[in-house]
């Protein structure tokens, strides 16, 4: 047998409620990248095991076809077969890592040692999906609306948005601890992202939204294409369509991402603080430059312009645009600080990834329009530069006995390369210092179809003090706080190499160091947050848990931890 | 009977883990009036009197001289009202109240009269009465799902994956979520005059009952009294905890059907590959429930009356088991908050919040109170505590009740009443007198 490199399956477009003119649940065939599967399905990523230890059942483990899978033809064939749910989560999940590898250009491992995500489709009747580091799992739950079962292993964006959780998880562990307001948002709002994109980007979905009720001969009036109008018929139909029956938190989520009207103040105000509201904003921002985009794709010069558009044509722009910008998102994970990411971090780390590999930008005019809808909520790129894009190093490393073969791979050989410029990286001589990874990667430009070489290392430093110690870092006891709190103090860079091992960038969040005023006023910011939170009492459970997360967004808002005892 | 109080005698009985507090007032030589607040526990100490909650509406009956005036019931929780349940609760009865004051969510007249069926837009709605009817319909909702944990608890404790800290946490909210009828409906029932279901800023009733006492409501607040403190809606809890009662009341069953009978494999043939994952499944379920559980005990706090008594300028503070979240509308966004700190800022008396737990003794409030002392001294503030340890939270988390970096505080800067401290069976009650 030739070998395969896909293998098509059928994944519901969004959730059972987004269904076709004659009631048949919507489906699309999606590319999953072919490998040997056992039973389950389990394939080298992923193992799935239905288990549902409320009703204490183990169902039968889903079989797999070597090749493509059919369409369901009925809907009882996606509802009460649970091997099309194992299917279904397989399908998304392999799907949405194919994404990650193919923007960063390398093999993408999930956080713990094992190399199989184990997923559990059915796992409790509770209203609640997450990902558990310490089961290794992705779990979704199942609950009954009016005594029918709802099931959240078959909503397209509940199965990405956990999947990316795992996958931001293996990238940056860091992002999971406690720092900023803008970190303990960043994972549902990275999530966010990445879920809606990757429904987004699907033609199906986007047909039924655009055309609705105004498709005729194929075409739709031009007027339907205006931010305004993709904003009604795509992002709020889309969250009307999924209303019916997904669980109401997600949807809200959506809804109110689109609905937050831009405002330079708004993570300023009280009720941003909180991480699921905050995560929103950066929801919010993406989808507006999405939109803008899009837009910008359809347009046409006013001599020319007709006035009906072709749907196919709406179509194609908009999941191209939205794959590109997904693909944005993801690679600019790679130039992310290791620790302590801010909105604003986020931001010059998609503009610079990005233009790295995609030198030119007037096909979607993205990156201008990302700094624009980004500065309408008040994020700034962080690299204070006029583009956004951090600024490219200007220091030529000390590289006598570093082996350049191995610091694409070795991080004991890219420890040697730090520990060989004390000076000319933003590194606290002194602190403990470990490079907790080194990756490769090899992206292909657009432009000139090169690829481009490089490699990735993370670099922590950890020093560990006592409150009345922190004037030595230039910074303030928080009110109230007793003078013999431990406080762990973290900082880091990331080193991006080139094909060379000659250092391009270095994106850090240093320790803070009394002489850079900018870097003690955020470290101050984190402390009061973090002392606000409560991070610092004993017992305070510093792995943000989204499992909590995620039922606090559907149930009651959290408060200050800064009253209790 | 003279115009005003001339002392108060306040008497905390050791219910175990549980709140039991009789205010006695005394005009002159002979005359008294005796407001009791809550009565109940969950767990009685082995200091307690050997007939347990019999013997302590016996040892009621008769410090109060056979008549109760005003019964408060802070909130619906069991170790607050079980006493009023049972036989305990005919003693209670027979002292014939004069008047039941609880908190708002109590009122009968704004219970939903059905369950299930639930307008679409519940809780998102614009207010008055049918936002109150969800809100109690929600309360209602966390009970059936505290039933439902208690039914499954055999099933979790037979689990060797389920945490031993989380069993019995799990057991121990569970049973103290459930709704306890019978000391409920006695309630509604025991006082003379007709019941006072009261919210902050509500003025009580009690002049004639209580004369030259001042009582003040400072919680809970209305729906749209928190409105204020919340400052934009953005969750629909009614429809969150709706659908948790119905889906984990599904779990109820010894073992509830599977979802899909046709495909559930034997016990005996669950692949070997997949054995070792189902502990972390069951591990993570009940995790789940627990944090569930937790939620909605804390919600249910938080619809504890806070009642302070006022005698000249002695102020007595009696906040039940309100967490912060109840607090903050007195705190900080009353209108007249500024004054209300002031005055409690005063207080003589602190009942602490809930059994001594980390999050129901406010810190702006702590701070404020004027009349802690490093050292005994006339006039410092006297605290009580009726707790017992290990029933409630964990060390290790730092959740313990009672918190321990809290009694500490307790008892280097007031005069601490602690049940815990009782180690007599026949003397089970912390006393403290305040001259007027």
């Amino acid at each position: 047998m030739p070998e395969l490199r896909t293998r098509r399956m059928p994944v519901l477009v969004q959730d059972c409620g987004i269904r076709r003119d004659d009631g048949l649940i919507l489906t699309a065939a999606v590319q999953v990248p072919w490998e040997h599967l056992l039973d389950g399905p389990t394939g080298h990523r992923v193992q799935l095991v239905d288990y549902d230890a409320t009703t204490d059942t183990m169902y039968r483990a889903a079989r797999m076809p070597d090749g493509d899978v059919p369409e369901p033809t009925d809907n009882d064939q996606i509802l009460t077969d649970p091997a099309f749910h194992a299917r279904n989560v397989y399908a998304l999940v392999m799907r949405t890592l194919a994404r990650f590898e193919y923007a960063l250009g390398r093999r993408v491992s999930w956080y713990f040692r094992g190399h199989q995500l184990k997923v559990v489709p059915h796992a409790f009747e509770q209203m609640n999906a997450f990902y558990s580091r310490e089961a290794e799992a992705l779990v979704f739950g199942y609950y009954r609306r009016d005594g029918e079962p709802a099931f959240m292993c078959l909503s397209h964006d509940i199965v990405v948005h956990e999947t990316a959780h795992a996958l931001l998880d293996g990238l940056r562990s860091r992002f999971m601890a406690p720092s900023s307001a803008d970190q303990a948002a960043f994972h549902e709002g990275f999530a966010d992202i990445v879920a809606l994109l990757s429904v987004l980007s699907l033609p199906d979905v986007l047909r039924l939204l655009v055309s609705r009720d105004q498709e005729q001969d194929g075409t739709i009036p031009r007027e339907a294409v205006s931010v305004q109008s993709l904003k009604d018929s795509v992002l709020f139909g889309l969250a009307d369509e999924m209303d019916s029956e997904s669980g109401a938190a997600r949807v809200n989520a959506l809804r109110r991402s689109v609905l937050l009207e831009p405002d330079p103040g708004i993570l300023d105000r009280i009720e941003f603080g909180e991480p699921h509201r905050r995560g929103e904003v950066l929801v919010a921002a993406t989808m507006r430059a999405f939109l803008d985009a899009w837009i910008h794709r359809i347009e046409a010069p006013e001599a020319t312009r007709t006035e009906r558009v072709e749907v196919r044509r709406v179509v194609d722009e908009g999941t191209d645009v939205a794959s590109t910008l997904l693909t944005m998102a993801i690679r600019a994970l790679d130039y992310t600080p290791p620790i302590h990411l801010e909105f604003g971090d986020f931001l010059s780390a998609m503009l610079t990834a990005d233009s790295e590999v995609r030198a030119d930008d007037t096909r979607y005019g993205l990156r201008s329009g990302l700094l624009e809808r980004f500065a309408d909520y008040g994020i700034a790129p962080a690299s204070g530069t006029e583009d956004g894009s951090w600024k490219p190093s200007d220091h030529p490393l000390a590289s006598e006995g570093v082996r350049f073969g191995s610091l694409q791979t070795d991080a004991v050989e890219m420890f040697r390369l730090v520990w060989a410029n004390p000076d000319k990286l933003s590194l606290t001589p002194t602190a403990y210092t470990r490079i907790a990874s080194v990756r490769p990667c090899i992206r292909t430009s657009p432009d000139d179809g090169l690829p481009l070489r490089e490699t990735v290392a993370e670099c922590l430093q950890y020093v560990k003090l006592f409150a009345a110690e922190l004037g030595a870092y230039g910074l303030e006891k928080p009110l109230g706080m007793p003078d013999d709190t431990e406080i762990p103090l973290e900082g880091g860079s990331t080193l991006i190499l080139d094909d060379y091992g000659r250092l391009k960038y270095e994106v850090h969040n240093r320790l803070p160091d009394p002489e850079r005023s900018r870097d003690v006023a955020k470290a101050q910011k984190r402390l009061e947050y973090l002392w606000e939170q409560g991070h610092f009492q004993k017992g305070a459970s510093f792995a943000a848990r989204l499992a909590t997360m995620h039922r606090l967004r559907a149930s009651e808002p959290s408060v200050s931890r800064a009253e209790s005892w | 009977m003279s115009a005003a109080p001339g002392r108060a005698r306040i008497r905390s009985y050791n219910v175990g883990f549980g709140d039991c507090f009789l205010l006695t007032f005394f005009y002159g030589e002979d005359e008294t009036r005796n407001v009791l607040i809550d009565f109940g526990s969950t767990k009685t100490s082995s200091f307690g009197p050997a007939g347990g909650l019999l013997d302590i509406a016996e040892k009621i009956r008769d410090d109060s001289g056979g008549k109760l005036d005003v019964v408060v019931a802070t909130h619906r929780h069991a170790d607050h009202i079980s006493g009023f349940g049972g036989e305990p609760g005919k003693v209670i009865a027979a002292l014939e109240p004069e008047i039941v004051v609880q908190p708002w969510t109590e009122d009968p007249e704004i219970a939903p009269k059905a369950r299930a069926p639930r307008p679409a837009t519940g809780g998102r709605g614009a207010g008055g009465a049918p936002r109150a009817a969800a809100h109690l319909a929600r309360l209602e909702d966390m009970h059936a799902i505290a039933a439902a944990v208690h039914a499954q608890m055999p099933r979790l404790e037979a689990s060797t994956s389920v945490r031993k800290t989380v069993r019995e946490q799990l057991a121990f909210l569970g049973e103290t979520n459930i709704k306890n009828e019978p000391a409920v409906r006695n309630l509604m029932e025991m006082g003379k005059r007709p019941a006072v279901y009261a919210s902050f800023g509500a003025e009580l009733p009690l002049a004639d009952l209580l004369p030259g006492v001042r009582v003040d409501v400072l919680g809970p607040p209305t729906l749209e009294q928190s409105d204020a403190i919340r400052t934009e809606r953005h969750t629909d809890p009614d429809e969150f905890w709706h659908l948790a009662a119905a889906t984990i009341a599904a779990g109820d069953a010894e073992r509830p059907e599977p979802l899909f009978p046709d495909a559930a494999v034997d016990r005996d043939s669950i692949p070997q590959e997949a054995r070792w994952v189902i502990p972390e499944i069951e591990r993570l379920r009940s995790e789940e429930l627990l944090s569930i559980v937790r939620m909605l005990d804390g919600v249910l706090n938080n619809t504890s009356l806070i009642l302070l008594f006022e005698v000249g300028d002695t102020r007595l503070l009696f906040p039940g088991d309100a967490q912060i979240e109840n607090w903050s509308y007195a705190l900080f966004a009353a209108p007249n908050h500024a004054e209300i700190r002031e005055r409690l800022a005063t207080a003589s008396f602190y009942k602490v919040g809930h059994h001594g737990s980390l999050n129901a003794t406010p810190k702006t409030l702590w701070n404020a109170f004027e009349r802690r002392a490093p050292a005994p001294e006339p006039g410092r503030l006297t605290t009580m505590v009726s707790t017992l340890a290990g029933k409630h939270g964990s060390v290790d988390r730092g959740t313990e009740v009672p918190r321990k970096t809290l009694l500490a505080e307790l008892a280097a800067h007031s005069e601490l009443h602690d049940t815990e401290t009782l180690r007599s069976r026949r003397t089970f009650w912390n006393d403290a007198l305040f001259d007027f």
